[in-house]
């Protein structure tokens, strides 16, 4: 019987490891990719960023930590349009881990079918023109809708490594889905407003979200993309911003505020610090309220 | 009409016996019900799946109706994924090739030095990297350097690794690379913090380190604690004529080197290396060895989210030498045991700008009587990604020798995408 009793034992602590084990190992570059991934795996993936919410997506290193992440992961989901061109290379030939490979059914870029701007219409990209992505504008994932197209990509994927679980996966991003619908109406309103307002920017990350909402971009703080501020170019933003009645100058976290807060003292504009990615703030703990903290922080700018 | 009720009656029959036997048979209903079940669901699944690709539609339609307000003084459009990689299709088999070139302008109070008070143009290197097949990579590195009045071009680097061995988290490397002893030595001109190489390199392995043609394999040896420890060992001609054999060389220089890293903080890491390299230094298979031990040490700090503005590296290195010598005792061989260090320190403070200090000691792998101490500081302006100025000055004081200054003025730039470097 105490041999019974151990053996259950054993058997009750093992289950839970193996169960454990059973899920889906996911690593995503960025945050934003890894909240979208936990909605849709729920319970049944484990699902880990290289870059926190808080950092420049642009200027992740490769750690040889990252190497170790990856070597355990089932699936690597990219940003894609080359934002990781510095460091996913490395990473991924550096963890020795054969499944996540591109190409591969473990390796996935979550642009596949998203709606790109900027993609450069020129014959040839050359670095003149500061860092421009040969491929198209990366910082898709801050128009909601495309959200859902990695939201599916991410979905389909998993349907294909773990088929028995389609049904729970596809219900997920029914409720993804069903959220995003919902969220837009209440973001377009809060927004409503505010219709056609122009803005100024640090850098190019905002296109889509400013696209998705319906506002204008008047300049931007940075001369070229990457391209830190002179103070001849910051000349000419003052001078835009006056001449377009802009109320408001958006930056990213991780840039140093000290050019925006130059122009805004001398055009009575509002700096407004936004995440650009999930967990870039406290505030922005998952996708939607990401969202939520962009548009709340953008309103109180705009009324202030 | 009897036709009819016979038919009737035997419908009746069947029906009865049908209900008698599923009336007898409750394992049956349970299994109609789990089929039921099972109906609804996969009709569930359906519902969804059609409803997600539904709501793609919806969305793809409301993007397309929607007027796209990027900024109109861009020559950028909106495009269809099928777009977006258009023009890369003809270069997609290509090679990225990439070629970095260095200029400096050399002073220095050693008239006698030919480096006396020179602009150079020290090196251009050419790179050629891509995937050779699912199975490996190549990385060749060329370099076009002065010779006199003369250029010569030679091949630096040239390998290919191997990256799909069926050994799990194995890989290996064959062709010509630079030897994996300690940090600095894999370091090409343009990726260094510094404008020269630190004396303990170039008296132990030369002017741009230990480079040979040789096999490599590197191992990422699992352990409890799931930190990044690689084990790296190669096999590499014994034609390095400074610690080594040189060009008579015939035997083989044996390198292993173990790498730890640890993650402090997220915005703080520590890497720690030990390497071994041993070889016959004369062409006599063995009869005199050199041994040379390595240890390093490198502490980075880039807090995550001011990483664009600061950040701190402080390198080490140490290198022992114990060296078979021709000696008059009995045995006909001297061994000197010398060694090498140096400690460097950068520190960025704004996006663009940088200073760093060195500080180095080293004697040489066939005397220890003969020693340098250096003294280095200098700035580095990163004028973007691609391109820096740097100046550096440095004071060498020799106890064999007259002290010296040196001043270096050092612009290096780039085209092209050059695969990015190790952390």
């Amino acid at each position: 019987m105490k041999k019974t009793l151990i053996f259950l034992a054993l058997i009750f602590s093992v289950l839970p490891c193996s169960y454990a084990q059973d899920k889906i190992n996911i690593l995503t570059t960025t945050s934003d990719l890894k909240s979208i991934a936990e909605f849709i795996g729920g319970d049944k993936a484990s699902v880990d960023s290289l870059a926190k919410g808080y950092q420049d997506p642009h200027f992740v290193e490769a750690k040889p930590s990252f190497m170790i992440k990856a070597k355990k992961a089932d699936l690597f989901i990219r940003v894609g349009l080359e934002l990781e061109i510095g460091y996913e290379e490395l990473i991924i030939d550096g963890s020795r881990n054969r499944k996540i490979r591109i190409g591969q059914l473990g390796h996935l870029d979550a642009s596949e079918g998203a709606f790109l701007l900027e993609v450069p219409t020129t014959t040839k990209v050359d670095r003149s023109m500061g860092d421009v992505h040969p491929m198209g504008n990366p910082h898709y994932w801050l128009d909601p809708l495309n959200a859902k197209i990695i939201a599916a990509n991410i979905t389909e994927r998993l349907c294909k490594i773990r088929p028995e679980d389609a049904a729970y996966f596809r219900r997920n991003l029914t409720g993804f889905n069903r959220k995003i619908d919902e969220k837009l109406l209440e973001w377009k309103e809060k927004l409503a407003p505010f219709k056609g307002e122009k803005i100024a920017i640090y850098h190019r990350s905002w296109p889509y979200f400013i696209n998705s909402f319906d506002l204008q971009i008047a300049c931007e703080l940075e001369p070229k993309p990457g391209i830190p501020p002179s103070p001849e170019h910051l000349k000419r933003v003052i001078g835009t911003i006056k001449q377009e009645n802009v109320k408001v100058i958006l930056t990213e976290v991780f840039y140093d505020e000290k050019p925006a807060r130059f122009v805004a003292e001398r055009t009575g504009a509002d700096v407004v610090v936004v995440p650009n990615s999930v967990g870039g703030t406290k505030e922005a703990q998952d996708y939607f309220s990401l969202i939520d903290t962009i548009i709340d922080k953008l309103v109180q700018g705009f009324r202030s | 009409m009897r036709k009819l009720l016979f038919f009737l009656l035997m419908l009746f029959s069947a029906a009865s016996s049908l209900y008698a036997e599923t009336g007898a048979d409750p394992n049956e209903i349970g299994k109609l019900k789990q089929d039921l079940k099972l109906l609804k669901s996969q009709f569930e699944e359906m519902r969804s799946s059609y409803e997600s690709k539904i709501s793609q539609l919806e969305s793809k339609v409301e993007q397309l109706t929607q007027h796209p307000a990027a900024a109109p003084d861009r020559a950028v459009e909106a495009a269809q994924p099928s777009q977006a990689n258009l023009g890369r299709y003809f270069q997609n088999f290509n090679p990225d090739i990439s070629v970095i070139g260095d200029f400096t302008y050399h002073g220095t109070d050693k008239k006698d030095d030919e480096q006396y008070n020179q602009f150079k143009v020290r090196q251009a290197e050419l790179a050629f990297s891509a995937s050779v097949d699912p199975y490996a990579r190549a990385d060749l590195f060329l370099h076009v350097e002065p010779n006199g009045g003369e250029w010569n071009i030679g091949l630096c680097e040239g390998y290919m690794t191997l990256l799909d061995l069926p050994v799990q988290d194995l890989q290996g490397k064959i062709g010509k690379f630079k030897a994996n002893f300690g940090k600095v030595n894999r370091l090409h001109l343009h990726a260094l913090p510094w404008v020269d190489y630190p004396n303990m390199l170039t008296n132990y392995f030369g002017e741009e380190g230990m480079s040979q043609p040789g096999v490599s394999a590197s191992y990422l040896i699992p352990n409890p604690w799931d930190k990044y420890m690689e084990l790296t060992l190669e096999a590499m001609n014994n034609h390095n004529d400074v610690s080594f054999a040189g060009d008579q060389g015939r035997d083989m220089v044996y390198v292993a080197h173990l790498k730890n890293f640890f993650d402090i903080t997220e915005g703080s890491t520590l890497e720690l290396g030990g390497s071994l390299a041993t070889g016959p230094n004369d062409d006599g298979h063995g009869k005199n060895r050199t041994i040379l031990e390595g240890v390093d040490l490198t502490y980075k700090w880039k807090p995550l989210k001011e990483g664009l503005y600061r950040s701190v590296v402080f390198q080490n290195e140490a290198l022992f030498s114990q060296k078979d010598n021709v000696g008059d005792d009995a045995s006909g061989r001297k061994q000197v045991d010398s060694w090498g260090a140096y400690s460097s320190l950068q520190y960025q403070f704004a996006k663009r700008w940088s200073v760093f200090s060195r500080y180095d000691f080293s004697e040489f792998p066939d005397s220890s009587d003969r020693q340098d101490n250096a003294l280095s500081g200098g700035i580095t302006f990163a004028q973007s990604e691609y391109c820096f100025w740097r100046a550096q000055l440095k004071h060498t004081d020799r106890n064999y020798g007259k002290d010296s200054n040196e001043i270096w003025l050092q612009c290096n730039f780039g085209l092209g995408p050059h695969r990015k470097h190790e952390y």
